[in-house]
């Protein structure tokens, strides 16, 4: 934040950073085969839904690219809105088939669609959802503003407790596939994540 | 992947509130100057005061917001006692890319929320449980999101170097009264005379000054609301359900919170203003109006990129 901007308070909301979304594709593979940690098959996307017409529009062009996209693979798409009004686009790899690169494919053309309609600011994150050798879920969750990623393990019940040991080993055994998210204070909870 | 041009941004320019802003400083600037001039003419006296001054005003930089908050019975809160209010602070944070600030309640009924801290790592945001209880999930984000604007734009930090010298003319004055002349040759005595007839000058016009200052910030944090949440009329139907029982909420329990109205997000004070000149927060409607203009602007940019 600059001078100018304290003096004229003044600040417009950050656009996306460099997309480094795509590092999941890679990591996952480490994910699973040195820490046994197994694609869920299911990834989301998070944003601000603008009430406009040209907004609506455009979610609704989004979600014919995604489903076009996902006709080879057989990836599904399906919408809802959470009680905070972010609105998760939820994609589904078919039964038994999980692939974190078609997830993140389909999650690149809603990104970039929303973008190319100059709406790049109103992406929150996204979600991938992975489950460890004792089934329980483990998140990892991409944050446009930084481009960077941080592991997200909420403790089982709902008690809103995340397992903070889990996740800084997840953060050592990663680090050197994903580009984690150095400060700590920014590993923001998302809590009643629908996937 | 993100290479693109990038559209103009959602709502317009707001060039209008940032030329008046703009001059109010520079008045503030001038008025200042003239204050500055007769205090070093005035001799090493008058000198000593301005650095007993810049001192308080460190203090007052570094300490208030932990006074404030003391004295308003703020505690903080952790995400377990308020999920949903600790939900929408860490989104915005996450929109607004913040360090998250520490979030605080206030134990009144009287529906308000604040920000305070010089800095946005320093930050505390504060909502009153009867803010809480009143607004919707989207209203309550439209007032966060103003409230981290304030953070942002490092209002408080802005107001108290602002307001540095119209203190010290008001220091002045007031010692003056207190000590006044009796002493001294009659050169000497003239020269006091001068000095406190300036810092009575320099205190009321920038006082003015201050408050205008303040009603634009205002406008900026409302803008800069609508502008993360990409929901102005969320936070115009916020301002309308608080305004609406701020009216009626009895004197008594506002005096306690007068001196912290620059920050609240609706000024906590019962009566309406005679003369806006003095408010230190636009009128409801001006600020309503301006929100109405950035939800067309944002309606309006959608029929544009359709055309």
């Amino acid at each position: 934040m600059g001078l100018r901007e304290i003096i004229t308070g003044r600040h417009e909301v950050k656009g996306p950073a460099p997309d480094r979304l795509f590092a999941i594709s890679t990591a996952y593979v480490a994910l699973q085969s040195e820490h046994s940690i197994d694609p869920a098959g299911v990834a989301a996307i998070v944003f601000q839904a603008l009430a406009t017409s040209e907004f609506e529009a455009t979610l609704r062009d989004m979600e014919e690219v995604v489903a076009a996209t996902g006709g080879e693979s057989g990836t599904t798409v399906s919408t809802q809105d959470d009680s905070y009004g972010y609105r998760w686009m939820v994609l589904r790899n078919p039964d038994g088939r999980p692939s974190v690169e078609d997830l993140a494919v389909g999650i690149n053309a809603v990104s970039s669609s929303i973008e190319t309609a100059g709406h790049g600011e109103r992406l929150l994150c996204a979600v991938f959802a992975f489950t460890d050798a004792q089934h329980r879920p483990v998140y990892f969750i991409y944050n446009y503003k930084r481009g960077s990623w941080y592991p997200f393990v909420p403790e089982p019940g709902d008690a809103n407790e995340r397992a903070t040991e889990r996740e800084l080993q997840l953060k050592a055994q990663m680090s050197a596939e994903l580009p984690i998210e150095p400060e700590l204070e920014r590993w923001f909870p998302l809590w009643g994540i629908p996937i | 992947m993100s290479v693109m041009v990038r559209r103009p941004s959602n709502f317009g320019r707001d060039t209008g509130l940032q030329a008046r802003m703009v001059l109010t400083m520079f008045l503030l600037g001038l008025v200042y100057a003239v204050l500055i001039g007769v205090l070093f003419a005035a001799g090493a006296g008058a000198v000593t005061i301005a650095v007993i001054a810049g001192g308080l005003l460190l203090i007052q930089l570094f300490t208030s917001d932990k006074i404030a908050l003391a004295t308003l019975g703020a505690r903080e809160v952790s995400p377990a006692d308020e999920p949903e209010l600790h939900g929408i602070v860490e989104r915005l944070c996450v929109q607004a890319d913040l360090p998250k600030p520490r979030v605080c309640v206030m134990e009144t009924a009287m529906p308000n929320a604040f920000a305070m801290g010089r800095s946005p790592k320093k930050a505390t945001v504060c909502a009153t449980t009867g803010i809480l209880q009143m607004l919707e999930p989207a209203e309550l984000e439209g007032v966060m999101a103003h409230e981290l604007t304030h953070v942002i734009n490092r209002d408080v930090m802005v107001m108290t170097l602002a307001s540095f010298f119209a203190t010290l003319a008001s220091m002045i004055a007031q010692f003056a009264l207190f000590f006044g002349g009796g002493y001294g040759g009659e050169e000497e005595e003239r020269d006091i005379m001068i000095v406190i007839l300036v810092s009575v000058i320099v205190y009321a016009v920038s006082f003015l000054l201050l408050r205008a200052l303040s009603r634009y910030r205002e406008f900026a944090a409302d803008r800069g609301s609508a502008v993360l949440t990409g929901r102005p009329s969320a936070l115009a139907s916020a301002l309308l359900k608080i305004s609406g029982t701020m009216e009626r909420i009895p004197a008594k329990d506002l005096r306690t919170a007068e001196g912290m109205s620059a920050f609240f997000i609706i000024p906590a004070r019962a009566k309406r203003s005679l003369m806006n000149i003095f408010a230190d927060h636009p009128p409801l409607e001006a600020r309503l109006e301006a929100l109405s203009r950035l939800e067309s602007q944002l309606q309006g940019t959608g029929t544009a990129a359709i055309a």
